[in-house]
């Protein structure tokens, strides 16, 4: 490498130095800034705080509200996932099928996809408003027969819970579906042809061929949504009063964070401590999930190479 | 044979559509229940369901901004927002992507798997720390704490670096540094107009997701002229809207449509753009 080449390419690391900065400067140290706030006494209000130990942390499992919280998140989380990948799955391999030929694919799926640019608060307000006690949902169910009187669905845990999820899913399963559909097209044909040729069956191909192919889109899905999940706030912070009613049922991690950040005394230093733990949670299983899941992929060489071996693979067995 | 296999296809190929059809009504009615309804007034939309609208949304309109919402400013305050958001995230993640993908130095590699690290952590949950920090700055109420933090847009960083690495660039660098143009003249001179179709998607994405952030917006803007429209959908789910029904449909609706607007010219450019969005190997 000759003198202009490396001044060239030492240039590369002028291009970077804003995002470095910028990253420094509004990324990292406020993740700092959070883990020394947890352990204070801080206020909105006190321009100086103490040093408290792990005061914050314990008062966090003094009472199950933090575990509550942090159960909610998931189990919202985990009941829109599932049906969420089931249904992308379902479609893409509908959409890419060259056996049923759907017509208007891409028409199905902008649609599909319209609900994920939508104001998640607006979203919010707008399913308050659907099922509110004179909404539009009781005067469907009971004109219909399904319910024999209005129903106060907001003030049910299943009802409300049931909502968030639907919402969630509703938003995220057409942008699911794209991404996978992109992941299945790039799955090369002859493939497929040469398990036909095998007699393999739909099944088989879908689980042979084309779950494994996908497994590093799968995982992209599964941690992006993963990371999401866990920071979710509009939609329950706005469906019902802001504190996750009905008895908390819809109470996370966020919501709980940002009641302590926006009580009368403005706790900021347990908001932080808050922060702090699903921070370490959400990393921990996101990282963790990702290396975990790709290691064995990235000791292949060449991704030409593995689809050929996965392909002689399945020849004794099928 | 054959005859049994084509059956097979048209009653599967039946029961597609008619799954694709279900889908489509689940995906529509409540924003077709929203539209209408900002039309019909609070009576209409007590007594009962339509799906055809009605000629109530001026009157709707009236009792909306009646009330001391000023639902002009928070789309101008929205509007201000989202621009300013999407030139700081466009330009820079660029500028960060063209640096990863044109240049060979150490620690590359490395830095290349850091954005995707940084793209898989919760960076909301800092937002504490992050408060504190502009408070002493005196920047909290201000929107530079909403705006400068996108400079470090770790998921704009890795859509830009999917895209530079579609196209094929370096004969084009090489032929104009033989011209003797500078490397920051280069990326603002060749890049950036060959990366306009790129630049737009990545703009929409970063548009939209501006327009939509409540969460950010809610922690940091106290005064309420700067509130945006994701808060001030926050006051119309308050007391003083309670059974105006007509005018929160109406409210609701204002600050979904022009997003469904950009949508209906752009949808072909932000498909494709979510695919190139997500990890390819």
């Amino acid at each position: 490498m000759n003198f202009t080449q490396l001044k060239k390419n030492s240039t590369g690391y002028l291009f970077l130095t804003p995002f470095i900065i910028g990253f420094l400067v509004f990324g990292l140290y406020p993740v700092v800034n959070t883990l020394a706030l947890s352990f204070t006494d801080a206020t909105l209000m006190s321009r100086s705080s103490h040093f408290i130990g792990i005061d914050n942390f314990k008062r966090l499992f003094a009472d199950n509200v933090f575990i509550r919280a942090v159960g909610n998140t998931w189990l919202i989380w985990i009941c829109n996932f599932i049906p969420q990948i089931g249904i992308a799955l379902l479609l893409s391999v509908l959409f890419t099928s060259a056996r049923l030929k759907i017509k208007g694919v891409g028409v199905w799926r902008a649609i599909y996809y319209l609900p994920n640019l939508l104001m998640p608060a607006a979203v919010a307000a707008l399913f308050n408003a659907l099922f509110a006690y004179y909404g539009p949902a009781n005067q469907f169910m009971v004109r219909a027969g399904f319910l024999s009187e209005a129903m106060r669905f907001l003030e049910s845990i299943t009802v409300t819970r049931g909502l968030v999820v639907f919402i969630q899913w509703w938003t995220w399963f057409g942008q699911t579906m794209i991404i996978l559909m992109a992941g299945m097209t790039s799955i090369p044909i002859p493939l497929y042809e040469a398990a036909m040729v095998d007699g393999a069956s739909v099944w088989q191909m879908f689980t042979r061929i084309t779950l494994p192919l996908l497994k590093p889109i799968l995982i992209f899905i599964f941690v992006t949504s993963l990371v999401g999940g866990m920071q979710m706030f509009d939609i329950p912070f706005l469906l019902t009063d802001g504190r996750g009613s009905p008895l908390s049922s819809i109470q996370t991690n966020n919501i709980l964070m940002y009641m302590k950040f926006a009580s009368s005394k403005g706790h900021i230093g347990a908001a932080a401590s808050v922060g702090v733990l699903v921070f370490i949670m959400t990393s921990i299983c996101a990282l963790g999930i990702f290396y975990i899941l790709r290691d064995r992929d990235l000791d292949q060489p060449k991704p030409a190479r593995k689809s050929l071996d996965k392909k002689n693979a399945e020849r004794p067995q099928s | 044979m054959i005859n049994k296999y084509k059956l097979g296809t048209y009653l599967m190929r039946f029961l597609v559509y008619i799954l694709l059809f279900l889908l489509l009504v689940i995906t529509i009615v409540p924003i077709w229940l929203l539209i209408v309804n900002a039309t019909r007034s609070t009576t209409e939309i007590q007594q009962g369901i339509s799906i055809l609208p009605s000629t109530h949304m001026i009157e709707n309109y009236r009792l909306l901004i009646s009330k001391g919402l000023n639902l002009p400013r928070g789309f101008a305050n929205s509007l201000f927002l989202a621009t300013s958001s999407t030139i700081i995230t466009v330009y820079f993640s660029l500028l960060t992507a063209y640096g990863l993908v044109v240049y060979n130095f150490p620690g590359k590699k490395l830095f290349s798997n850091f954005i995707i690290v940084l793209v898989m952590i919760p960076m909301q949950l800092s937002i504490i720390g992050f408060y504190r920090f502009m408070s002493k700055l005196g920047l909290t109420d201000n929107y530079v704490a909403l705006i400068f933090p996108l400079i470090a847009n770790a998921g704009a960083v890795f859509f830009g670096k999917q895209y530079l690495e579609s196209m094929i660039i370096q004969d084009l660098i090489d032929a104009a540094r033989i011209d003797g143009a500078s490397e920051l003249g280069i990326f603002h001179k060749v890049m950036m107009p060959l990366a306009i179709p790129g630049a737009a998607t990545m703009g929409i994405f970063a548009f939209v997701a501006s327009w939509n952030n409540f969460f950010n917006p809610f922690i940091m803007i106290s005064s309420i002229e700067k509130y945006t429209l994701p808060m001030l959908v926050q006051t119309l789910r308050g007391d003083v809207y309670r059974t105006e029904y007509g005018a929160i449909y109406l409210g609701l609706a204002l600050t979904i449509v022009p997003i469904i607007i950009i949508y209906a010219i752009f949808s072909r450019y932000i498909i494709s753009g979510i695919a190139l969005g997500a990890i390819k190997e």
